[in-house]
């Protein structure tokens, strides 16, 4: 019978043409829905890798007039000083502007052998950073006093570019870079993976680096961790502290929970809209399939009736119908599937291809059940016709 | 073989009761070949309909060798349908997205037939009305007495006792109308097949065993 209706559909591949372009759209559509959603889930159920809480992020555009780096050195020494004294501050770091949840971004490449890695997120921070934000370290250390003294600069990766450039081997020791060998730095640390970018976006790769006194001037962002209860009173009082120490400096202060939350809406707002527009296409398809296959009924009303008198029962008219749809289907989530397999195996959005794969299979089980649901009534339908009034009819 | 025994029919919407048969007694012996005549509209095909199980009687008794019809399920009609029952109708009903062979063959689908067996005795029915030439050929590219003479393949390529026919002449000129009914007569001689078949051509109903007549639903003859 698969081989009856397998011919049948072919013969009537014109008729078929619109039913099985609104299944290969709406899968389309689907599997990239899917994709987003998985993609969102598979980042979403990973641990964040650091905290945010009771964690504040100052931002400020401190100009100096010294050109005497040691002055500068001393002068940031005096102001985590002065924060330090106040009971509600536990720790302070100075930190690039790519803070957790600002989305700036401080990028890299990095040459290891024959390995070439892009889009590395560097982070130039102080020792006290990993504490402040709680940072797991998963193999060796993180950074300290005795690291003045390397030959080579230390550096700290998370774990997925230690992955990237060691797999599974060892990372601590190993010097990465490709010029000279007293320009290469050296590892020093693993830390998990920190979600910088939001719940819902992925770590990347990252390294942090002390930050070099040379450059310190430049620095216009710390990290504080405060105590809990430290609350908006004490952000006044630590704002004047800090618009005392930084003259013009146009302090602003930001509780990285709030921009936690800020950043995970704006993550979840698009997916949101296409979630929306899609409900509305898969219905506006829905209801396409539905109309194409109860005018294709009405269309084979002499067909269903003759059917019914060379011995079909009223049953078999329905799973005919039933199945007739669900073999389109399969023809349009085949030629779906060879674009949607596209996406894994050319490597598109830099992507896990276990995301593609899951995506793949969502749309599938969804559009079966779409076809499925959709086809059950014609074809409840379909049995009821009466055959001799449709053998009249013809 | 067939045995209608007081059947009625009543068709009723709401504000209208038809009368479309009145107490229809009727015996078709196996072998028999009978033709049923009437003007539009006296119920013949409504006869032919519930003998056909297409249709059920609103009163009356039906049985098909000895066995009483009326009480069967949908799938057991169905059955019967498929394996005693052979349909050739005024409008040839054939699938035109199907070729001719896969028309043939389509009432084997519904029996537990493979596709070897299937092909081998829808290729003998075409053979039997002399259409072994055509059947990769698609509906569309056939005249009106090739089309029924594929029509007649696939009421017989299940080999039933009987074979229902709704005038089966109609749509033809008399040349081809009289091949056709050559080869309904022939397979009744040759098969023993038990033919009733609808007419409105006196001359085709002169060639048959026994002709009934209706009139309003009625049997006058």
């Amino acid at each position: 019978m698969v081989k009856h209706l397998f011919t049948l559909i072919w013969n009537k591949k014109k008729q078929n043409a619109l039913l099985l372009s609104e299944i290969l759209v709406s899968f389309l559509v689907l599997f990239a829905v899917f994709s987003m959603l998985v993609y969102f889930y598979h980042n979403y159920k990973k641990p964040a890798g650091f905290k945010c809480e009771q964690v504040w992020a100052v931002s400020y555009n401190q100009s100096f007039a010294e050109s005497n780096t040691d002055s500068v050195v001393q002068y940031y020494d005096a102001v985590k000083q002065l924060l330090l004294s106040l009971p509600q501050v536990r720790s302070v770091s100075l930190a690039s502007s790519n803070l957790p949840y600002f989305q700036r971004t401080i990028q890299y490449g990095i040459k290891q052998n024959a390995i070439s890695v892009n889009n590395v997120n560097s982070y130039d921070i102080e020792d006290s950073y990993a504490a402040i934000l709680g940072l797991q370290i998963m193999e060796g250390r993180w950074f300290d006093k005795s690291d003045i003294t390397f030959k080579n600069k230390p550096i700290v990766i998370n774990n997925s570019l230690k992955q990237r450039l060691f797999g599974n081997g060892k990372a601590i020791g190993e010097l990465i870079g490709d010029g000279p060998d007293k320009d290469k730095r050296k590892v020093i640390g693993v830390v998990q993976d920190p979600k910088f970018d939001g719940d819902y976006t992925g770590a990347g790769l990252a390294s942090f680096s002390r930050i070099d006194t040379g450059n310190i001037r430049w620095v216009g962002n710390m990290l504080i961790e405060v105590a809990p209860g430290a609350d908006a009173a004490f952000e006044a009082k630590l704002y004047k502290v800090l618009a005392n120490s930084m003259k013009n400096g146009n302090v602003e202060i930001e509780y990285l929970t709030n921009k936690r939350k800020s950043i995970n809406y704006f993550a979840l707002v698009p997916m949101i809209i296409l979630s929306i527009i899609s409900s509305f296409l898969i219905v506006n398809v829905a209801l396409g399939l539905f109309g194409v296959l109860w005018y294709n009924i009405n269309k084979r009303r002499g067909e269903i009736g003759l059917r019914r008198a060379i011995g079909a029962s009223g049953k078999s008219i329905s799973v005919q119908l039933v199945t007739e749809s669900m073999l389109l289907a399969c023809l349009a989530l085949m030629i779906g599937s060879f674009f949607a397999i596209q996406f894994p195996l050319l490597n598109v959005f830099d992507l896990p291809a276990g995301i593609y794969l899951s995506a793949l299979l969502l749309a599938i089980i969804f559009v079966y059940m779409l076809v499925l649901v959709c086809s059950l009534y014609p074809g409840k339908q379909a049995a009821a016709i009466y055959p001799a009034a449709a053998l009249h009819e013809d | 073989m067939i045995s209608l025994r007081n059947i009625e029919k009543v068709y009723r919407t709401d504000t209208v009761e038809t009368l479309a048969l009145s107490r229809i007694s009727l015996d078709i012996a196996q072998g028999e070949f009978l033709s049923i005549m009437g003007p539009s509209g006296c119920g013949k095909s409504t006869l032919l309909n519930i003998m056909g199980l297409l249709d059920a009687p609103t009163k009356g008794d039906l049985q098909i060798n000895k066995q009483r019809t009326t009480d069967l399920s949908d799938k057991a009609l169905a059955q019967f349908r498929n394996k005693i029952l052979g349909f050739i109708f005024q409008s040839y009903h054939l699938i035109n997205d199907l070729k001719v062979l896969d028309n043939v063959e389509l009432p084997l689908l519904y029996r537990n037939c493979n596709a070897k067996e299937r092909k081998e005795l829808a290729t003998e029915a075409l053979g039997k009305v002399g259409l072994s030439n055509r059947i990769k050929h698609f509906p569309n590219q056939l005249s009106g007495g090739q089309k029924q003479r594929v029509a007649i393949a696939r009421a017989i390529v299940g080999r039933p006792e009987i074979i229902l026919a709704d005038e089966p002449t109609g749509n033809l000129d008399s040349a081809m109308g009289n091949e056709i009914m050559d080869i309904l007569l022939d397979l009744n001689k040759r098969e023993g097949t038990t033919i009733v078949m609808v007419t409105h051509d006196e001359n085709m109903a002169r060639k048959t065993h026994r002709l009934v007549r209706l009139f309003d639903g009625s049997q006058v003859q």
